[in-house]
């Protein structure tokens, strides 16, 4: 009996390790603040990871850098991308952008691209340049 | 002590199915459209995708066999146990290099700490110290024990790195197959990605058959010569010859 008394310890044990680091790791657990969460909350010159859709029509390119605004369906926040972006970039993908606040202006020095998990096949009617 | 049996050579027959399970997969991911947005680079979900399936059932097998051990104390459940726990990591580590070979032309980077991938590595070298425990311990019972233990302990992460897509905002998208809503997936593609599952879980069928082949042979070796006759120690010591003297 006392062997699974000192597994039950130790499971217990374990278990609340791993709550307590889920509980407090939580918002490191974020990967990224949402638009509607940046505007919320000033972050004054901090770094931090800003995600959304970008929204068509709205991508300016020029030699090195991007524009366009990048949205989560209420609050669209203007981004400017210096460097190249990822070969996936498009206008209504999901990014992830790096970098902090230039006044108005989100200023990124890294982007990530974020697909979604739907798969479907090149449409037709939509010409489509192989990454 | 069981008497040693030669080892089993694997069927035939199971060998011919698993070949051609992945010939098929291969053709179907060969055949099936480019994605909308990724082109070609979706192909690579039909290999990562199966891995990392992979991954969950080995170690799901795993906890299987330990609490099997645990209960009945018979050694075919410790074997189980390993010969999945060993087949596991193989495949996690397969599914976090195919991750990585997907993730740089689509995400733009190889590895970023998100809570996927994040908690995928963890679970990568948590069974990687399950194997370690299992070499640092002789005594074949006592081995069998503690890894059950944390064979048990370990399952838990397992739901860990599959919801943490959907609990947390992370860079790696949410699960396409495994969700309450229907698979998002077009048709064939959804052909050519169970194709590559059902190929994988044939192969890892064999592999954890072989391997645990390959520990009972160990198990039968190492009781045939721990019973050898062998010499008695300090026999290697001579009896002083004194000479003459009286």
């Amino acid at each position: 009996m006392r062997r699974y008394a000192k597994f039950l310890v130790g499971a217990g044990i374990l278990v609340a390790v791993l709550g307590v680091l889920i509980v407090n790791l939580n918002d490191n657990l974020v990967y990224f603040q949402t638009p509607t969460e940046v505007v919320e909350r000033p972050a004054g010159d901090a770094r931090l990871r800003l995600g959304g859709q970008v929204v068509p029509d709205s991508v300016e390119r020029t030699a090195t850098e991007t524009s366009f605004l990048v949205t989560d369906g209420r609050v669209a926040v203007p981004v400017r991308h210096v460097g190249a972006p990822p070969d996936l970039f498009q206008p209504g993908i999901g990014v992830v952008v790096e970098g902090s606040w230039d006044g108005e202006t989100f200023r990124s020095d890294t982007m990530l691209v974020k697909h979604d998990e739907n798969y479907s096949p090149e449409d037709p009617e939509r010409p489509f340049t192989s990454p | 002590m069981s008497q040693p049996t030669a080892p089993s050579s694997p069927s035939r027959g199971r060998v011919v199915v698993a070949v051609l399970a992945v010939l098929a997969a291969a053709v179907l991911a060969g055949v099936s459209p480019a994605d909308a947005v990724q082109g070609e680079l979706v192909r690579i979900m039909y290999v990562h995708v199966p891995a990392a399936w992979l991954a969950y059932l080995a170690f799901v097998v795993t906890l299987v066999g330990s609490v099997g051990y645990l209960v009945t104390r018979r050694f075919v459940f410790d074997r189980l146990a390993e010969a999945s726990a060993e087949v596991g990591v193989y495949f996690t580590g397969l599914a976090i290099a195919l991750g990585m070979i997907w993730a740089k032309p689509t995400w733009g980077v190889w590895w970023t700490w998100d809570a996927r991938l994040t908690l995928t590595a963890i679970m990568f070298f948590v069974y990687l110290g399950y194997l370690a425990l299992r070499r640092a311990t002789a005594e074949p019972a006592v081995r069998a024990r503690r890894a059950a233990v944390l064979g048990i302990l370990g399952v838990v992460q397992i739901p860990l790195v599959h919801f943490s897509v959907v609990w947390w905002r992370t860079l790696h998208q949410p699960p396409t197959l495994i969700k309450p809503d229907k698979p998002s997936i077009e048709g064939t593609m959804l052909m050519a990605l169970l194709a590559g599952i059902a190929a994988f879980t044939v192969v890892y069928g064999l592999l954890v058959a072989r391997r645990m082949e390959l520990a009972r042979l160990e198990a039968d070796l190492a009781a045939a010569e721990a019973s050898l006759d062998r010499p008695v120690a300090g026999s290697a010591v001579t009896a002083p010859e004194l000479g003459e003297a009286r």
